[in-house]
């Protein structure tokens, strides 16, 4: 199936170059807040990291846009094709995502979302198609590297350390060290809540914990890119809305994020565009609200009574007992017909078509099928 | 540098709180040892005792002294008997050996004796223990003619009973006669001395001195230097390998938890290298295995008086021997992507590798031919080289075959499990 796209596929450098300029701006303002306060509910990394071999394109000392940031994607994939033996993961999936820019991947398990993340960030070798972060078509350069944080789909913590250990550990892979590592690792315990409970084990922390947990490892170390991994699966509603905090605080930071899950609204909420993955192909891309437009289909009217009345015959759609759903294009002319009825109804909604109607319009199949 | 040595620090943490890992690693290779050495010493320290018979038919007081020589090793548990009930007992396999002391054996003690006055009845199956009886057997022999010869003035009774023989031989020509006269009373003359001057410790004995004579100092005989003096000189140098055995396990399941939990991507993600990961979990391997055979061998020195003869061939010992299990540790984790899989084949390697290469049984006990088959075993080579640090007194050009087998090994088990790794994870 033809990738269907209602937007600008590749915005134009202007566009670029305001997200840039925008992203530079948030750095500073972190910067401000380095002396340690945070955010609530949110992960507020103070100052970029300074470790790597070679300096982030996305700026120059002087804190501004350099020209290569301004013309440049902050990660490209180009007909990406990877395959286990018969089994096609992903099948020639090409998308670019812009720095400061939220960019879901949004698909059933065992869509290739995951497989493209990996291919992305070089752990896995691609059978053909490209892939490059920053501009540098190597993703395993340790330069590349430092640039990139991932929170892997699996609980990737070491259940036998602590919390203040497993970031002590991930940070000084980073390079970082001292009063910054110290600093970061308050700050991440504080925004994943588990300040409290730094000292313990991780094996006795709750799945919600450990999901917070994973996210702050990914990040410590302030990447200008982050990959999130279905970062919420198995978590509770409390965890869950913390992670969604974190990730608003990321994106108002100018973060360049790539975000996969199979729930849609979590892509509906935190993504600025959405590429919609089944089967190792990307089915249609562009903001939510292109999508929906494109593919959500009209607005559904529900309506249920309180015994099934007559002469709505001609409004059509489907009568489920004394319930009627109508699909429609002017649901006010519904409901101008069904307060015609007197106080017959019991209630009435519309309902604005999802992402999910979006995938079921695309595949003829539920999410989470 | 740094990543290596911080991915290295984080295994042994983890191994440290790891109870079930740290059990294998330090735990059972030590109640391995304590075990096999209190069944092999019997409880009391030492060498396990041989059950042997004596069949005495001399009855003379040269075979009761070697008798009662033979009774004094803690080596051996004596016991008389008939020569029938002995050569039956042994066949039985209730007893390792008999000695039999055939009459006249007590003139082989002096000069002229027929030497094949004494029989040494071996099981067949035991034959790993003859070496070692025979030395006791020899040691026995010396001790007593030793005492004769010091115990106030026996020797030169012996030295005037054969020259008194020699004279009166009709055989012998008066040529003969005159030479042996010649040479047996330079001999007394040499004995009149001994008796006035200390022996000295090349020649001391087991006997606690001579009747008005000197003070004799007491030393081992030859055949216990160049052996195992206790049971635990075998069982420790076994366990260190147990305890190598359990590192490789230990680091190799915790390569597969990693890949299976994530953390491995999240190693491989970080801007380091893909030789610094591994080159951090090969230092941590090494550094454990290192570190429990140096409190092993430690606990055994300071406990058990285990010798350790030559140091610095120790650390030589030591060294090849973590390496070469770091290697075959990086191997064994690529065998599965499970914890099941890499834990059933790494075991089942490492159990005939130690069950043949001297984990289980000693060395120095081994039939022939399973002496052959352990040179397969990284376990013997392994062993070897501790034990040649400990009490074979190797020299440097025989430690270095069982350290370069152990090197090379580590050599290529690390190169090829890091390679397969690699290819594994795409």
């Amino acid at each position: 199936m033809a990738v269907t796209s209602t937007a600008d596929a590749i915005p134009g450098v202007p566009t670029t170059a305001k997200v840039a300029a925008q992203s530079t701006h948030t750095n500073k303002r972190a910067v401000e807040n380095q002396t340690g306060r945070v955010i609530r509910g949110s992960l507020c990394v103070p100052e970029r990291v300074k470790q790597s071999d070679s300096p982030p394109r996305l700026t120059e000392a002087t804190g501004n846009p350099t020209f290569d940031s301004l013309i440049m994607a902050a990660i490209e994939v180009r007909d990406l094709k990877k395959s286990y033996g018969s089994l096609v993961a992903v099948d020639g999936i090409s998308f670019q995502v812009e720095r400061g820019e939220c960019f879901g991947l949004l698909g059933p398990n065992g869509a290739g979302k995951s497989t493209t993340i990996h291919c992305v960030v070089g752990a896995l070798r691609p059978d053909s198609g490209e892939v490059r972060l920053d501009g540098e078509a190597d993703p395993t350069r340790p330069s590349v590297r430092a640039k990139i944080g991932v929170a892997p789909q699996p609980i990737a913590l070491y259940e036998d350390l602590t919390a203040e250990e497993n970031l002590e550990f991930f940070g000084k892979l980073y390079s970082l060290g001292g009063k910054v590592l110290q600093t970061r690792i308050e700050m991440a315990l504080e925004s994943s809540g588990l300040a409290a409970r730094r000292k313990d084990r991780v094996s006795t922390y709750s799945g919600g914990m450990q999901r917070r947990l994973n996210l702050v490892c990914g990040i410590l170390h302030d990447p200008p890119v982050i990959l999130l991994d279905e970062p919420t699966v198995g978590v509770d509603p409390q965890s869950r809305n913390l992670i969604f905090d974190s990730i608003e605080a990321l994106k108002r930071l100018g973060r360049t994020i790539v975000y996969t899950t199979h729930y849609m609204e979590e892509a509906q909420r935190l993504c600025d565009r959405v590429a919609i993955i089944d089967q190792g192909k990307i089915l249609a891309l562009d903001t939510v609200e292109g999508l929906l437009r494109a593919h959500g289909g009209p607005p559904t009217v529900q309506v249920e009574f309180a015994r099934k009345p007559a002469g709505l015959e001609d409004l059509g759609g489907e009568w489920e007992e004394n319930r009627l759903r109508v699909r429609t294009e002017r649901p006010m002319e519904v409901l101008g017909r069904v307060a015609g009825m007197g106080d017959a109804f019991q209630h009435v909604s519309i309902e604005r078509a999802d992402l999910e109607a979006v995938f079921l319009h695309l595949t003829g199949k539920k999410l989470r099928d | 540098m740094k990543a290596i040595l911080t991915i290295a620090l984080k295994d042994l943490r983890i191994l440290a709180r790891d109870k079930a890992g740290f059990f294998w690693v330090l735990g059972f290779p030590f109640l391995m040892a304590l075990f096999f050495g209190a069944i092999a010493s019997g409880g009391s320290g030492n060498r396990a005792a041989m059950r042997i018979a004596v069949v005495d038919q001399d009855r003379g007081p040269y075979a009761r002294a070697f008798l009662t020589e033979l009774q004094k090793s803690e080596a051996l548990q004596v016991r008389e008997a008939p020569l029938d009930s002995a050569r039956q007992l042994v066949r039985r396999g209730q007893l390792v050996a008999y000695v039999a002391l055939w009459p006249g054996v007590g003139e082989s003690f002096g000069f002229g004796g027929d030497s094949a006055k004494i029989e040494l009845g071996l099981d067949p199956s035991r034959r790993a223990e003859a070496g070692y009886l025979r030395g006791l057997v020899t040691a026995a022999t010396f001790s007593t003619m030793r005492g004769q010869f010091t115990a106030g003035g026996g020797g030169r009774e012996m030295i005037h009973q054969s020259l008194a023989s020699i004279l009166s031989d009709p055989t012998r020509s008066s040529d003969e006669r005159r030479r042996a006269a010649g040479v047996l009373s330079n001999l007394e003359r040499f004995m009149t001395s001994l008796d006035s001057e200390t022996v000295g410790a090349k020649t001391g004995a087991a006997s606690t001195g001579t009747a008005g004579g000197p003070k004799i100092k007491v030393v081992d005989i030859a055949e216990e230097e160049n052996g195992p003096r206790n049971a635990y000189e075998i069982t420790f140098p076994s366990s260190v390998m147990w305890a190598m055995i359990g590192v490789c396990m230990s680091f190799a399941i915790s390569i597969v938890h990693e890949r299976i939990r994530g953390t491995f991507l999240r190693l491989r993600l970080a801007p380091i290298s893909r030789s610094q990961v591994l080159a951090g979990k090969g230092l941590a391997a090494f550094l454990a295995a290192l570190g429990a055979t140096t409190f092993l061998l430690l606990f055994a020195a300071v406990v058990f008086h285990v010798r350790i003869s030559n140091p610095p061939a120790l650390v030589v010992a030591l060294v090849a021997a973590a390496f070469c299990f770091t290697g075959v540790m990086m191997l064994i984790s690529v065998f599965g992507r499970t914890h099941s899989a890499v834990a059933g084949a790494g075991w089942a390697v490492l159990l005939v590798m130690s069950m043949t290469g001297g984990g289980m049984i000693p060395l120095i006990a081994m039939p022939a031919w399973m002496q052959s088959v352990s040179n397969f075993s990284l376990v013997k080579w392994g062993v070897l080289a501790v034990e040649g640090a400990i009490w074979r007194g190797f020299s440097p050009q025989e430690m270095a075959l069982p350290v370069g087998i152990l090197l090379a090994a580590g050599v290529v088990g690390f190169a090829v499990g890091a390679r397969a790794l690699s290819r594994s994870e795409g």
